[in-house]
């Protein structure tokens, strides 16, 4: 498949939405659009006036269907570079260099079928939020379950849209797990993910299930070695890691 | 942290996914998908799959079988260096 020549381009933020305490989703409009696959990113360049320049990856949240704008999701990371001047700086309407779509490797789409498994620890939702608008806007039927781990019920992104998902949608289950703090009366999970959660979400899959885990690296980690076991193909289950933030 | 060595540096892995844009820079194309085959183990791997140590001057992208080095990126002001004497070869679709 011919590639195309990935280059950087002004983007214009057009909407911020804040979607947590810690994350807000930047809506913007490009002038060299080009639809992604679900799962890509796109890196983020900033440059000060002194010349010095600095650029951090940031998964697409919304669905290629979505033409001339992409959505990016940013965790605030307080002793970060990049994402306190995307929050703190930023408004509607000031231009961010931006360069992608970039990985081919950590992408679903429609034609890939499924069962479909997404595994996600913090702002590791989004790509696969991307993933699941991606089957929304396709009005695919594969049926798909998230197990989604945050710390408390604040920090969960996309709570909504989770909810609006389960109740029109009956290929679609998705379940929380709580590592610092459950909602009051709180009856599923409450701990970080293990090989006793994931052999109950994977279930009804078995290892017919395609997987895709992101997060933080020991998450990824943790669950993929839990998953080799149980008899999955490796090349059904694909990770993207990214670093140390604890989850 | 109250990690040792081990666990520092695999809370501190990222994979290739992560070093997609450097990969670009140096190839001019999207490289996750290109595969590596491991001058170690043999074992083929997308870039995307490999395991990649960021913090430190250079990158170091390693097999995710046998953990060998399959390549090292350090960029200086005005050069970029690639050894990847540990890869048998780089596959790309056209």
């Amino acid at each position: 498949m011919a590639q195309p020549v990935l280059e950087w381009q002004e983007g214009t933020v057009t909407a911020i939405r804040p979607e947590t305490r810690q994350t807000k989703s930047f809506t913007l409009a490009l002038p060299r659009w080009m639809a992604h696959r679900a799962g890509m990113h796109y890196d983020v360049r900033l440059t000060a006036p002194d010349g010095y320049q600095t650029e951090r990856s940031y998964s697409v949240a919304s669905a290629p269907e979505r033409v001339g704008t992409i959505e990016l999701t940013v965790e605030r990371i307080a002793d970060g570079e990049v994402s306190p001047y995307l929050h703190d700086v930023i408004v509607t309407g000031d231009q961010i260099e931006v360069r992608g779509p970039i990985g081919g490797y950590f992408v679903w789409e429609v034609a890939l079928g499924g069962p479909l498994l997404l595994i996600g620890g913090g702002s590791g939702v989004v790509p696969l939020m991307a993933m699941l608008r991606h089957r929304a806007a396709q009005r695919a039927t594969v049926p798909v379950r998230i197990l989604y781990s945050s710390r408390t019920p604040e920090d969960v992104i996309y709570r909504s849209e989770f909810d609006a998902f389960a109740a029109g949608d009956r290929g679609f289950e998705a379940f929380f797990t709580f590592t610092r703090q459950a909602p009051p009366g709180w009856s599923g999970y409450r701990r970080r993910i293990d090989a006793a959660m994931l052999a109950e979400v994977i279930k009804p899959f078995g290892t017919q299930a395609r997987v895709y885990v992101c997060g933080p690296t020991l998450l990824v980690e943790a669950v993929a070695s839990a998953l080799v076991p149980m008899g999955l193909p490796i090349e059904h289950i694909r990770t993207e890691r990214f670093g140390p933030t604890g989850v | 942290m109250n990690m040792d060595d081990a666990d520092m540096n695999t809370a501190l892995m990222v994979d290739g996914n992560a070093v997609a844009g450097q990969l670009v820079d140096v190839f001019g194309r999207d490289m996750t998908m290109a595969v590596a085959r491991c001058a170690a183990c043999a074992r083929e791997a997308a870039m995307g799959a490999l395991m990649a140590f960021t913090h430190s001057p250079g990158v170091v992208l390693r097999c995710p079988a046998c953990q060998a080095a399959i390549a090292r990126i350090v960029e200086t002001p005005t050069s970029i260096y690639i050894d990847a004497r540990g890869a048998t070869f780089l596959r790309m679709t056209r």
